[in-house]
């Protein structure tokens, strides 16, 4: 079977929505500056790419049309690379991810930039335009289900209180501070230039967080709830994209794969308890990649909130060290379509930096879905 | 026409400086805004900057919209003053020092275009002193312009020239103040004080000596000078707690070194130890640790505190109970004359500071008139000094005067038994002036005012909530006149006459408005909560359709119809807003659908306008739902639009809609444009609605719960909520399926008699009315 390789990452900062250094960015444009970031950093000759797969959770208005085909354009690259846009919420560009490597398996193509964008600004989660199916809704609330709510839920179920949700989001703020001191960051980041002032840093993380400091934020969705503000992933801008090849392709052409992809796996799972997804999508996964995971040696999993981060965690026995090392989505941000590029290129990335066999990325998904990557050394 | 001012520049980016920069951006207008480099710092902008950044935040608003902070450039004197070049008019505001403003004059002389216009906003400094030795091309374009704080909200420009200032500089400031920044320009003389501070300052004075003189606590002295002269109701103390106590000193100091030896502020003045104790222990009133009044936080609570002057300790205030603050009620005559410390009190006050005022003619200004006019838009003085010589009696003042063997000033025995003010033979009002005759009281060009209508003209029609007026050129008025010209079924009335009038004897337009510090504030909501505690539920369906109704035969009416709202313009009245072909605002104007605030929703037609008018708005993203969550959450929230420019983003005003920055210009640029829509005429097509229906009111009420539960809002507010999603969603519809507007005002109907009947939006609207302010129940 053709070995299907990560060989490059990339992003653009990840700043607040609507008050953030990006407000005024296009989501379009904010891809295309990733993708060309990508493409510089890999060297890889455009006239290969075969397709541009970009995941995007609303993709409407500014992120509407094909969005794919038309950051193929705005990023000047060869107009023979296709576009497709793709769609699985918040697990939209490892979608992209799982896409590109199910076509290289069958010899549809060599090479695929996979992407994913979101400006939370300019285009509103939910869109601009939510007509939920009354009847469906009537049957099956869960379906529609805020996502706050969701976390609510987790918290409830796995009796996840306030100060372990607080501990653990300080501590992703903790590990994304030492990233960005470290430089950890910085070199995964595509400078977006607006007003001729280069946005070269993430915008979200807090490291001034404490624990006092959170504990007296104001309960976000339920006021006889626990997740704050502080617990969640914020609303975000941000674009990601990845490289995904064949080994053979990179070798031949002397890119610097970072690890191979060796399964990958979605679940559904109950609306209601959506943060849960991760659990599913992962035991598949493994299964598939034939590994436990304490044979894991990087993890990425999204934070979207703490609650259901802590409760995958402790439901698929992961071990803390491994998690999220430079910091999730709770400090860094979480643009919905970006994420999941993200953590698969930072999970690849960290691999190849601080060596290991496995890593796997995973993350859940709105209205009760899991998706999940593992990959291995190269 | 005068010259065009157009680009302006303000140097000095302090209290005053950086507030007329924003006044000028409200206008539309590009202004730099320049200060010194400061020391210590990189930014050569800083202090500019951090004014700016000021802007934005301070409340209330110096800016009309935040968008209008684009119109200031911050600069330093240091690098920019070459943008004067550009500049049409440099105002002046920088430190109350004569050098320094001297030598920014001479630095200013080599960058201005000769022709530019130089003012100071000096309040201290007298002009003649200012122009001394100055090259001639800067005298002769050289006046001051002295603003009052805030310059957005206070209405008051206090304009001098001098003997060398250029009558065309005097003629384009005066209408660039006046028309640009809607101001009431009035010209003074070049003496201390000019005249408003003059005035003012004295009154003060008299008023804080006079209360601990004869031992009336602050809360009593301020609800003496307070309501019942006409004063604003922070009366004296809690007038200086605003401006800052340590002001104070500065104010007496700039007055006794520049008034005349006789005059008699100094005899009034009296250095003052609770003053100098209050400034050293940083007691300087509200931006300090408190002043005569504070805000005491105990237990989580906010209580309002006074200072205790006997024992100079703070207390919980206390309500007076004075006879004469009743007695005030019935006339200021009553108030003086009554026996009690507080109508003493008054007399002592009044009596100084009124023949004070009557004094100062010809010395400060050459009629009466001016002083008035500064009084009541500098000090918000409801009248004016000799407004309120008027409503005491001339001669009764004079004779209690002599009787306390007071001195009579002479232009108070040359009125005799007259009065400053009266109306000739034309019904035009006149004044008396320091020669002794009278004027007429002229309107510059494009100022008309209803209340000269009214008093020259005989009314088409009325009722007691209602008038019509012939406003000239074929064009009728319909003017309010209800307590905050609330809207009952007799305004109502007054329309359809009006809509009658019109077409019957062919007038071209009809223009409402009213003269009343609020166009309107809505239903009568004392009518409407007496008609629901009676159980009245025919009457009030009645008239929730007379209103739609009526509101339609507006918006329909085969001629144009435009609406000149001044202050505020909410609930019904934003919805008549909404009805007409065009609106004439007031810059000051306060709009918004209020109606979730008691429980209710709009149901004269507003939630099918605003509903309308977001639906067909090009710039807001497309979709069916879009348009129904901008009016879900702009009526749903209660959203207040606090200046007309603001208005236009919500909607509530459209782009073709006219803003007037002065409110005396208000009627005859409304009568303008509705004279401009006459020409073809044709009422508006009626909308069609593609509504969404029942997946639309869900997307809504996932919204309504998710706010419900995080606790933003209560039970009943997510009843009322529904309410308005059923509207909003179009009831029982589906996309394919097109809705009339007749189907929409069916859906407001049906919500409003549904939510009137319940006891939480009854409980709401009796506490309304009982405090002014919205119940969360």
């Amino acid at each position: 079977m053709t070995n299907v390789v990560i060989a490059g990452y990339a992003r653009t900062p990840f700043q607040p929505a609507h008050k953030g250094k990006l407000t005024k960015v296009r989501p379009d444009d904010l891809a295309a500056l990733a993708v060309k970031g990508l493409i510089a950093r890999t060297s890889i000759d455009p006239r290969d790419i075969e397709d541009l797969i970009l995941g995007c959770a609303f993709p409407e208005a500014e992120q509407g049309f094909n969005m794919a085909r038309l950051v193929v354009l705005l990023a000047g690259l060869p107009i023979t690379i296709a576009g497709t846009t793709v769609n699985r919420f918040c697990g939209s560009s490892m979608q992209s991810i799982h896409i590109a490597a199910g076509a290289i398996h069958m010899n549809a193509g060599e090479a695929f930039i996979c992407a994913g964008v979101e400006s939370m600004t300019r285009v509103p989660m939910t869109g601009f335009n939510p007509m939920p199916n009354p009847v469906l809704h009537g049957n099956m609330p869960g379906a529609y289900m805020s996502m706050g709510e969701t976390a609510e839920n987790v918290g409830r179920k796995y009796s996840i209180d306030r100060d372990e949700q607080e501990k653990f989001a300080l501590k992703s703020q903790q590990k994304a501070a030492s990233a960005q001191a470290d430089g950890r960051l910085a070199s995964e980041i595509v400078p977006v230039n607006t007003n001729e002032t280069d946005i070269d840093q993430d915008g979200c993380l807090r490291p001034e967080t404490t624990l006092e400091g959170l504990a007296d934020l104001k309960l976000a969705f339920d006021q006889n709830g626990t997740v704050t503000a502080g617990t969640s992933s914020p609303l975000t801008d941000g674009a990601a994209a990845v490289l995904v090849c064949s080994l053979d392709y990179a070798e031949r052409n002397h890119l610097n794969p970072l690890a191979r992809i060796v399964s990958t796996a979605v679940a559904g799972c109950d609306p209601e308890t959506m943060g849960l997804g991760p659990i599913f999508a992962s035991r598949k996964a493994l299964e598939r990649a034939g590994i436990k995971a304490d044979a894991l040696d990087v993890i990425e999993i999204n934070e979207a909130f703490a609650t259901q981060a802590i409760a995958c965690i402790r439901d698929l026995n992961l071990a803390e060290e491994q998690i999220n090392q430079d910091g999730g989505a709770i400090a860094l941000g979480h643009p919905l379509g970006a994420t999941g590029a993200r953590i698969t290129g930072k999970a690849a990335s960290i691999l190849a930096r601080e060596g290991g066999r496995f890593a796997l990325s995973t993350q859940c998904i709105g209205g009760g879905q899991g998706i999940a990557t593992v990959m291995e050394t190269v | 026409m005068p010259k065009n001012i157009e680009k302006i520049m303000v140097i000095g980016a302090g209290v005053m400086g950086a507030g007329i920069a924003a006044q000028i951006a409200n206008a539309g207008l590009p202004v730099a805004l320049l200060d010194v480099v400061p020391a210590n710092n990189s930014n050569r902008n800083a202090i500019p900057e951090k004014a700016l950044a000021q802007m934005l935040k301070a409340k209330p608003s110096p800016l009309m919209a935040s968008s209008n902070i684009r119109n200031i450039t911050p600069g330093n004197i240091d690098d920019d003053l070459h943008l004067a070049k550009d500049c049409d008019l440099i105002i002046e505001a920088v430190v109350e020092n004569i050098e320094i403003k001297k030598e920014l004059y001479l630095k200013l002389e080599k960058q201005r275009k000769t022709e530019s216009i130089v003012t100071s906003n000096t309040s201290t400094i007298p002009l003649s002193h200012l122009v001394a030795d100055l090259p001639r091309p800067l005298a002769t374009n050289f006046a001051i312009t002295h603003f009052f704080n805030p310059p957005r909200y206070m209405r008051l420009l206090e304009l001098v020239g001098g003997p060398e200032t250029n009558s065309d500089a005097l003629e384009a400031l005066t209408h660039f103040c006046d028309v640009k920044l809607g101001k009431s320009v009035v010209r003074c003389k070049d003496t201390p004080g000019f005249i408003a501070n003059r005035i003012g300052i004295y009154w003060m004075e008299s008023a804080v000596r006079y209360a601990i003189e004869m031992g009336l606590s602050v809360e009593e002295a301020d609800a003496v000078v307070g309501k019942p002269m006409g004063i604003p109701k922070t009366g004296v103390f809690g007038l200086m707690d605003l401006v800052g106590i340590d002001l104070q000193p500065h104010v007496q100091q700039s007055m006794l070194a520049l008034l005349p030896d006789n005059d008699p502020y100094r005899d009034i003045y009296q250095a003052s130890d609770l003053l100098d104790h209050m400034i050293k222990t940083g007691y300087t009133g509200r931006k300090g640790k408190g002043g005569f009044y504070r805000l005491n936080s105990i237990n989580g609570k906010k209580i309002k505190e006074v200072l205790d002057l006997k024992t100079m300790t703070y207390r919980p205030t206390v309500k007076p109970e004075l006879g004469s603050i009743a007695a005030g009620r019935h006339g200021m005559r009553a108030l003086v004359e009554h026996a009690d410390i507080g109508g003493q009190y008054a007399w002592r006050v009044l009596s100084k500071t009124l023949s004070y005022s009557a004094s100062l003619v010809p010395e400060i200004a050459d009629d009466v008139y001016a002083i008035d006019e500064a009084m009541k838009n500098g000090y918000a003085w409801k009248w004016g000094p000799f407004e309120i010589i008027d409503q005491l009696g001339p001669q009764w003042f004079a004779n209690k005067l002599r009787s306390d063997q007071l001195i009579i000033p002479p232009l108070l025995k040359a009125i005799n038994e007259n009065t400053f003010y009266t109306k000739n033979i034309k019904n035009q009002q006149e004044f008396f002036t320091a020669n002794h005759t009278y004027k007429k009281i002229s309107r510059p060009n494009g100022v008309l005012m209803l209340s000269d209508i009214k008093r020259q003209t005989k009314r088409i029609n009325g009722n007691p909530s209602a008038s019509i007026w012939d406003i000239g050129d074929a064009v009728l008025c319909l003017e309010f006149h209800t307590k905050m010209n609330s809207l009952d079924t007799a305004v109502f009335e007054m329309m359809e006459i009006a809509i009658r009038e019109v077409k019957d004897k062919h007038y071209q337009a009809l223009v409402i408005h009213n003269e009343g510090a609020n166009f309107s504030a809505g239903v009568n909501l004392g009518l409407a909560l007496f008609a629901a505690n009676i159980a009245a539920w025919p009457e009030i369906t009645k008239s929730v359709a007379q209103g739609q109704k009526i509101y339609k035969a507006i918006k329909y009416a085969p001629f144009p119809v435009v609406a000149a709202p001044s202050g505020m313009a909410l609930g019904g009245g934003c919805e008549l807003l909404l009805h007409c072909d065009g609106v004439q605002a007031h810059a000051e104007t306060y709009t918004g659908l209020v109606e979730v605030g008691v429980g209710l929703v709009p149901a004269w037609g507003g939630c099918k306008e605003l509903l309308a008018r977001w639906s067909q708005y090009a710039d807001h993203p497309k979709g069916p739902m879009t348009a129904i969550t901008k009016v879900f959450e702009i009526i749903g929230t209660a959203k207040i639009a606090t200046s007309a420019l603001e208005a236009k983003q919500y909607l509530f005003l459209t782009e073709h809609d006219g803003i007037t920055m002065n409110r005396n210009r208000l009627l005859a640029d409304a009568k303008t444009l509705a004279l401009s829509l006459v020409e073809n005429y044709s009422p508006p097509e009626k909308p069609v609605f593609f509504l969404p229906g029942e997946s639309a009111r869900l997307a809504l009420t996932m919204v309504i719960e998710d706010m419900h539960r995080n606790g933003k809002i209560n039970d009943h507010d997510v009843t009322v909520a529904q309410g308005l999603a059923i509207i909003l969603s179009g009831g029982n519809t589906d996309i394919v399926q097109s809705l009339t507007e007749e189907q929409i005002l069916s859906l407001e109907r049906k919500t409003i008699l549904s939510l009137v009947k319940m006891p939480q939006t009854l409980a709401r609207m009796e506490h309304m009315l009982e405090t002014g302010k919205p119940l969360r129940n």
